[in-house]
């Protein structure tokens, strides 16, 4: 009774991102990048995208980012259609789009600059933020001198130095080498859960979509869709000696099998 | 950490011997060329090979050197006049290029409207205008700015125009996914990003300058080394020419120093030293503050 009274307000009201019959289309209508995609994403809940390339999981990340509009359908943030960038939404690229000329305290800083003047507390804050993500000893150190891994750590504090609740990750690691990889997704699931943020996340890596989430949309091309919602109900925290658990690898059965049928 | 530092200084000077000596060698090397040519062009003359009205000897050049700098102490006044008109000119130029490169390149109509007269304009020797400024503004100062201002204005220009169009685009959607303002994206993406192109224009820019204040000086003929030059030559006083003209040289290899010097400062994320130099300044800043 008490879980179909929290569904029931969950529906209502922890319902942070949905679309609804989302669509684009790019060239004049040529090129289908995205058909009918209908989805829920509850609040601080991990969803990966996860597909092989063309499936149209980043055309998707932009639409909810508001950096390109829908052709057709409606995609909704807190009940209200998106209509551009806003700032309770935060994203980061595979790569890490740093600022050559600036240390990786003022990259952290840079969309606080830009919403306005940046006080002390944010100075404090993103500090801290580069110490969460373990670079507290390159807070002056320029991008040139960082290792691949080590950018995109300075690109993950900078998104979390929003504030944002809304976290838009696309292929974040998929630059770096396995070993980085892992680690950085290890840590990226406690911070994500320390902050309580919603997270997109785009990958084509079906394992890491599995373990780093709560729901895997499954996308598939030509047209690109979403297949198949599969929920992870997987127990937190997660190690990465869950990967050879049964229940993970029927997950992994259950993606590959969609991305299979069609 | 100490068996590191004593192995470096241990392997230190057995590395730096045979280098040292290498460059040395080279040094040596050098040297002895640039003497055996000197000695050539010394004995050469001497014994008749050369005609010294056309070559002097480097002996009179010498001597020449000493008399322009010492005992007349006329260059230096020349020298003055010339390198005014060539920092004024570079300065005029490269201001006009970068504020017209950035309106030009950051606005598609004017861009389209501009660009057949942009490559008619890369087609012709801007230094063939001369003539017609000084007919124009008339003799004097003016109008050698103008000439120097004609012929460095192009590759500032040129390069701030290629710079702020390619933004890398990454970056520009990162800009827009944090709702920053046009202007914001100018200010803190656009430029800055740009600077270090710009910075190789005004390189170019300033070679151009210190050839375009001399042909303004060649034509004009009143002072400055250019028309040192021409006037000595049409005396035959060669050896006094050549004392210009090595004078220019020392001008030229300073001011590209000092070029280099303020691109390593401006442009300074391109350069190792540079970072370093910039992360312990704001290491330090940071601690003041605190």
């Amino acid at each position: 009774m008490k879980d179909y009274i929290m569904s029931q307000h969950a529906k209502v009201d922890d319902i942070v991102v949905s679309g609804r019959s989302v669509g684009k289309t790019f060239a004049n209508g040529t090129v289908i990048a995205l058909k009918n995609a209908d989805f829920d994403i509850k609040r601080g809940s991990f969803v990966s995208l996860v597909g092989p390339s063309g499936c149209g999981k980043s055309t998707l990340l932009r639409l909810v980012s508001g950096l390109i509009p829908a052709t057709s359908g409606e995609v909704t943030v807190h009940n209200k259609p998106v209509t551009g960038p806003r700032p309770d939404i935060s994203m980061m690229f595979q790569k890490a789009t740093l600022l050559e000329w600036r240390t990786s305290l003022e990259n952290v800083l840079l969309p606080t600059e830009i919403a306005g003047t940046i006080t002390l507390a944010d100075k404090n804050r993103a500090m801290d933020l580069l110490k969460l993500v373990g670079l507290g000893d390159f807070v002056f150190a320029f991008p040139a001198q960082l290792s691949g891994g080590m950018q995109q750590r300075v690109a993950l504090a900078r998104l979390l130095q929003t504030g944002a609740d809304i976290l838009l990750m696309d292929e974040p690691f998929g630059a770096l080498d396995e070993f980085t990889r892992e680690r950085l997704n290890t840590e990226l699931m406690r911070i994500v859960s320390e902050v309580g943020a919603t997270t997109l996340f785009v990958t084509h890596n079906i394992s890491e979509a599995i373990f780093l989430a709560d729901q895997v949309f499954v996308m598939t091309s030509r047209p690109g869709q979403v297949a198949k919602i599969i929920d992870v109900d997987l127990e937190r925290p997660r190690s990465l000696s869950i990967q050879t658990s049964p229940e993970f690898n029927n997950l992994v059965a259950d993606v590959r099998e969609t991305l299979g049928a069609v | 950490m100490a068996a590191v530092h004593s192995s470096q200084t241990l392997a230190g000077p057995a590395d730096a011997g045979p280098a040292r000596n290498i460059r040395n060698r080279r040094i040596a090397m050098h040297l002895g060329i640039f003497v055996t040519i000197i000695l050539a062009w010394e004995f050469g003359s001497r014994a008749g090979w050369l005609d010294p009205l056309f070559y002097p000897r480097p002996s009179n050049i010498m001597s020449s050197f000493w008399l322009i700098y010492f005992e007349n102490g006329n260059v230096w006044y020349h020298i003055g006049v010339t390198m005014s008109l060539v920092f004024a000119g570079f300065f005029g130029g490269s201001v006009l290029g970068i504020v017209l490169g950035s309106l030009v390149g950051l606005n598609g109509v004017l861009r389209q409207f501009l660009k057949p007269y942009v490559i008619v304009l890369e087609a012709t020797p801007r230094i063939a205008v001369a003539p017609l400024v000084i007919a124009a503004f008339g003799f004097g100062s003016g109008s050698k700015i103008a000439i120097i201002v004609l012929v460095c204005f192009f590759a500032p220009f040129i390069n701030t125009l290629s710079g702020v169009m390619n933004v890398n685009v990454e970056k520009l959607e990162l800009f827009k996914s944090m709702g920053a303002s046009k202007w914001q994206i100018l200010q803190k993406l656009v430029l800055p990003d740009a600077i270090p192109v710009i910075m190789a224009g005004e390189r170019l820019a300033l070679t151009a300058a210190l050839s375009g204040a001399l042909v303004a000086e060649f034509i004009q003929r009143d002072q400055g080394i250019g028309s040192l030059i021409l006037i000595y030559t049409r005396n035959l006083n060669m050896a006094s020419a050549f004392a210009c003209i090595f004078t220019l040289t020392l001008l030229g290899f300073l001011i590209f120093r000092g070029m280099e010097i303020i691109d390593r400062t401006i442009a300074f994320w391109k350069h190792e030293q540079g970072r370093s130099r910039m992360t312990a300044k704001r290491r330090k800043a940071m601690e003041g503050s605190l």
